[in-house]
């Protein structure tokens, strides 16, 4: 047996060779399985590695503060008042202000005692102060009626080691001092001093009385060399007075020359007990809050006659104000109640209300109550962050716009605030009781602004007249509010994608059965290359074409871009109409050809007979101006909707015709020649046509008759580059895509279904309609898909010719701004790790959901239409 | 290779004597050729297709029999380079005139195919397509049609619980029977089948042939098939092809006993093929 076999193996002598497999193919495959399965893996780590790293960027904006340093201690002899206060940026060093006139210095972080200033005011004490919005300079009112403006300053310089004066106190780790100035250690072996100065002008008299100040606003502004000040002023008979002080310092010989301007303002009932009173940044707006929650509200804009604009409440009634105070920029008022409450107001221009300057004061915001009633605040001056304090000495720190809390303290023993001071950059606030119980706690909030509100949903912001989706990243103004609203970038995405699909998808679905279907193969290997060479342009050229070429000649043309809209159906059917008309035996044999090179030759015709009925059309439908039309100054809405509702009107003329007359129609051509039948046809075709524009102008009517105008929704006022343009370029960009993916899957509907159906007698459109289309419908669906995806993606064609205005307006004629299109413009000139910057690592990561959102429906229904196709 | 219409070629004394139809001949095959580019398939064929009764065309693998019955309803006529001369007449009309309709020439001549090809969608949307694609909407008449042609097929009583199922869950003889009945829903005259047992079980085939004989009479059949049992079990006329020719054409029985071609002699008692 076994002799047997070994003869067999060796069938022929000198070719025996050596059967098992090389030790080297082995290695070889093994290596190839490695390196594939690792570049697999890579792969998918990168993309995740992507995903995590956007999410990571992302997640500061959505995080509240962090405690990072926390200092208590007992404060010496607390004063019982204190008129005004101040910290430098550092927490190194604090000053309260006592009505004798003394200021205390003192080391913020242990209450160490620096050496006190004095302002001398010839013997009368302070009774009222503010502090301008810079916070660089106070006023300060006297009991003798007088106001004296004191420049306040914390004088900061770096030093080496080396130069480091002898004989120093040491107060904590960091810091030395010498009595006034603080000697605190840094980086690379540098001290910086930080020293607080304070200096007093010439008084100003403001009582005509002499009567003691009792409440005071100050803001100051000009340049150093023209300053102009506007003091408010209440004195303790109930005097109001406004004056208007302008600095002029000769360049030449350094004199200064100063102006002082008695502003009237126009009385206030008698009977008010006034709490507070407040300026705005720009001086043209006066508040005067009183105790019992009544508000009025004076605008300055014009100064020699002030008005009295507008009388509200600010609280209901019964409730005492507590605290009132401006917010950066002098737009939002926040306003205290006794009960805890905490809103936030701003004008708005409202015409309707009756106010003297058309603007009125609403209520935008209410923050979540405190226990109790917040008596101080105070308010950041770089963003919209306040801290609040309530009797209770409950602290919180939150954002006016975001709502965001960032930070949340309870005192050790309940005790009324004394001080409350937000440090200048927002990452410190400091506390002083009553009681002498001082604390200073140390957070980082690097976005407060941010919030899943602020970026998702409607924001009322100030000078809005209601809550709304913005997005405005940068502004002229020191004061400006970034507005983040993410909702008009993915609007802007989801439209200019929608509108290119409408444009693309009927395009590139009809091109993919008609080559799949219709065409001869010999140029349907001529026809498909060259729309895949469409795909090969690069989209920065598609978009400056598209702006730079296209829009302006679709500005100049829309009108003949509408009627081809309508012409180009209309006449490619009629063209195929008349096809009958050549005998049967031509077009049989050459059919494929000329019916190729007519269509070609009908297109170019009908683009002269468009140009040629442009005028008229325009006169006949749009009073000989579309653009015109569209801004809706002349005529009405019903020529524009007759013609939208043309398809809608040829689709019911067609159901109804198929359902009810087309089988009699078939059986009557039956009994008649070709040429008779082909004739009727004719017949039937411009009965149809008629059928259509009646039951369009029919719809039309109606709907118009009842008000219904799509000017202002889906068509408005023209923009050159605007969302028709962004269709045409970018469809132009996604046409390829669907074209390849639908008509593969076309393609591969196996031949013996189309045989079948053939064979019972179905023409090849009842083939493709009947049997081809759904049997690759999942196929084209995603080929559609995955062109969404690649339009919703896309963004050198929407930086382009978009307009980038972020607006969320359907209107087809107005611009738009997208998410990638917003990722490229502005990434660049985002700070790095800002909260712009974040914000569009955030959109780059909702970007990247709804593609990848939009790619799986795709490769899902793909797969699926791929595992049904096997089937068949 | 054209040859004048009207001479025939020496095969015609092979093929006179056909089993006879009731009702006379509603096919004649005269004199056709057929080209697939410069290559030429089908040589100078003439044939009669009786009325009401079931022929059988025979041969070897790549002999033209399919290719021939693909052109009896103009199903070659999307092949590229394609041409032909001589005529097919149905009931005298030849149907390469340019004036004949294609689609309605299809709609006389129902076909069945070599693979069970039910389109995608259910039992009775099958059935009811031919139909559909005329225009008939009233639901009355389609699921009587359904009905009428499931019956016909034999397949009514397997499937009239489950006509809203995709097609694509029956069996392969099942869907054989589906096609067929799809083919009878559109009412031809006359019946293609291109090998439709091959892809078939023993079982399914012989259904497929029990059916094929109930149809007899009611529809004329023209069977392409390389099976020489099946064509015996059940045609009335044979036609054998070799090379793109008609060998003989004659009584089923007459092919399979006497045969008077070697040729033939040879496929029939299995020495090639």
């Amino acid at each position: 047996m076994q002799q047997t076999t070994t003869e067999k193996t060796v069938p022929i002598p000198g070719l025996r060779r050596d059967k098992t497999v090389k030790k080297s193919v082995i290695w070889a495959d093994r290596l190839a399985d490695r390196i594939i399965t690792i570049g697999g893996i890579l792969v998918i780590v990168a993309v995740l590695g992507i995903l995590v790293f956007l999410t990571v960027e992302t997640l500061p904006l959505f995080r509240s503060g962090q405690t990072t340093g926390q200092f208590r201690y007992q404060l010496h002899d607390p004063p019982p008042v204190i008129l005004g206060a101040g910290m430098d940026e550092y927490h190194t060093l604090t000053y309260m202000l006592l009505p004798d006139g003394r200021i205390r210095v003192f080391h913020t972080r242990t209450g160490y005692e620096m050496n006190p200033l004095h302002i001398s005011a010839d013997g009368a004490a302070i009774t009222a102060s503010a502090d301008s919005m810079d916070q660089e300079s106070l006023a300060l009112g006297f009991s003798d009626g007088t106001i004296r403006i004191a420049a306040t300053s914390f004088d900061m310089s770096v030093i080496p080691e080396s130069d480091l004066p002898s004989g120093l106190t040491k107060i904590d780790d960091v810091d030395q001092t010498d009595g006034d100035t603080v000697f605190s250690r840094i980086t690379g072996d540098q001290y910086r001093l930080i020293r607080f100065r304070a200096t007093v002008e010439e008084p100003i008299p403001s009582s005509p009385t002499g009567q003691p100040i009792t409440n005071l606003a100050f803001q100051s502004s000009g340049e150093a060399e023209r300053q102009t000040r506007a003091l408010v002023s209440l004195d303790k008979s109930g005097y109001l007075s406004m004056n208007r002080v302008q600095e002029k310092v000769n360049l030449m010989t350094g004199i200064k020359k100063t102006e002082i301007e008695d502003i009237r303002l126009p009385p206030l009932p008698k009977d008010i007990r006034i709490s507070v009173i407040r300026l705005s940044e720009l001086v043209d707006t006066l508040l005067v809050a009183c105790e019992d929650g009544r508000l009025f509200r004076y605008n300055l804009q014009n100064t020699a006659t002030p008005v009295l604009a507008e009388t509200t409440r600010v609280l209901p009634a019964g409730q005492t104000l507590t605290v009132c105070e401006y917010l950066l920029g002098s737009q939002s008022l926040l306003v205290g109640g006794s009960d805890g409450s905490l809103n936030l107001f701003f004008t708005i221009i409202e015409p309707q209300m009756g106010t003297a300057d058309k603007r009125v004061m609403v209520k935008a915001r209410e923050f979540t109550p405190m226990t109790a009633p917040v008596v101080r605040i105070s308010a950041a001056t770089r963003g919209k962050t306040f801290a609040q304090s309530t009797t209770a000495g409950s602290i919180r720190v939150a954002h006016a716009t975001s709502q965001k809390t960032l930070l949340t303290m309870e005192p050790q023993t309940p005790s009324p605030p004394l001080a409350l001071l937000l440090a200048p950059r927002m990452d410190g606030v400091f506390y002083l009781s009553q009681s002498g119980e001082a604390s200073l706690v140390q957070f980082s909030t690097p976005h407060p602004e941010t919030s899943f509100q602020t970026l998702f949903q409607r924001v009322w912001y100030e000078g809005y007249t209601e809550p709304t989706f913005t997005w405005q990243s940068s502004g002229a103004s020191d004061s400006f509010e970034p507005k983040l609203s993410l909702i008009p970038l993915i609007f802007g995405s989801v439209k200019a994608a929608m509108y290119s699909l409408l444009f693309a998808v009927p395009i590139a679905l009809l091109a993919a059965i008609y080559t799949s279907e219709f065409v001869h193969p010999k140029i349907r290997d001529i026809l498909k290359p060259i729309m895949e060479i469409m795909a090969s342009l690069p989209s920065v050229v598609l978009g400056f074409v598209a702006a730079l070429v296209l829009a302006p000649v679709v500005e100049n043309w829309i009108a003949a871009i509408l009627l081809s809209f309508i012409l180009i159906p209309v006449i490619m059917l009629t063209g195929s109409l008349f096809w009958q008309f050549i005998p049967l035996h031509l077009t049989a044999r050459h059919g494929g050809i000329f019916r190729v090179i007519g269509a070609m030759l009908l297109l170019f015709v009908m683009a002269g007979i468009t140009i040629l009925l442009t005028p008229g059309f325009e006169a006949f439908f749009f009073q000989g101006d579309f653009k015109s039309w569209l801004t809706g100054n002349t005529g009405d809405a019903l020529p524009f909707l007759f013609l939208i509702l043309l398809p809608v009107s040829a689709l019911i003329t067609g159901l109804f015709y198929s359902r009810f007359v087309n089988t009699w129609l078939m059986t009557i051509y039956g009994r008649n020649s070709l040429l008779a039948a082909s004739v009727m046809d004719v017949g039937k075709w411009v009965f149809l046509s008629v059928m259509t524009m009646g039951v369009s102008f029919l719809m039309a009517r109606i709907m118009s008759r009842y008000g219904f105008d799509l000017r202002g929704s889906l068509v408005g006022t023209y923009v050159q580059r605007n969302t028709l343009v962004v269709g045409f370029a970018m469809g132009f960009a996604v046409i390829p895509i669907i074209y390849t993916i639908a008509e593969d899957a076309l393609n591969s509907v196996p031949n013996h279904l189309r045989a079948a159906s053939l064979g019972c007698g179905a023409t090849q459109w009842q083939t493709t309609i009947y049997v081809v289309l759904p049997a690759a419908l999942s196929g084209v669906f995603s080929a559609v898909m995955i062109g969404l995806g690649r339009a919703v993606g896309e963004t050198m064609i929407v930086v382009m010719a978009a307009g980038n205005t972020p607006l969320i307006d359907l209107n087809i004629f107005n611009g738009l701004r997208a998410l990638s299109a917003t990722i490229a413009v502005e990434l660049p000139e985002a700070v790095k790790d800002g909260t712009l910057y974040r914000v569009l690592f955030l959109s780059g990561l909702v970007l990247f959901a709804m593609t990848f959102v939009i790619n799986t429906v795709a490769e899902v229904v793909r797969l699926r239409f791929r595992k049904r196709a096997a089937q068949l | 290779m054209t040859e004048q219409p009207g001479t025939r070629t020496s095969m015609d004394r092979k093929m006179v004597h056909p089993q006879h139809g009731a009702e006379g001949t509603i096919l004649d095959i005269d004199n056709f050729c057929l080209w697939y580019g410069l290559k030429q398939a089908l040589f100078n064929n003439t044939i009669s297709v009786e009325k009401g009764l079931v022929t059988a065309l025979i041969g070897p693998s790549g002999c033209g029999k399919s290719t021939l019955l693909r052109s009896l309803n103009r199903m070659n006529d999307l092949i590229e380079g394609l041409h032909t001369s001589g005529e097919i007449r149905l009931d005298n009309q030849n149907i390469f005139d340019s004036h004949v309709d294609v689609i309605a020439l299809r709609k006389r001549m129902g076909m069945v195919f070599q693979k069970p090809n039910p389109f995608p969608m259910t039992i009775s949307d099958n059935v009811s397509y031919p139909l559909k694609i005329d225009g008939i909407r009233d639901r009355r008449i389609l699921s009587e049609t359904v009905e009428k042609s499931l019956q016909s097929a034999a397949l009514w009583d397997e499937v009239k619980d489950r006509l809203k199922d995709n097609a694509l869950g029956l069996s392969g003889g099942q869907q054989q029977r589906l096609c067929i009945a799809r083919a009878i829903a559109a009412d031809p005259e006359v019946l293609l089948m291109d090998e439709p047992c091959s892809a078939l079980d023993p079982m399914a085939t012989t259904k497929i042939e029990d059916l094929i004989n109930e149809l007899r009479g009611r529809y004329s059949i023209i069977i392409v098939t390389h099976n020489m049992q099946q064509a015996a079990r059940v045609s009335d006329n044979t036609a054998f092809m070799y090379l793109g020719k008609i060998i003989e054409y004659g009584k089923t029985d007459t092919i399979f006993t006497k045969p008077r071609s070697q040729q033939t002699q040879d496929y029939v008692t299995g020495r090639f093929g």
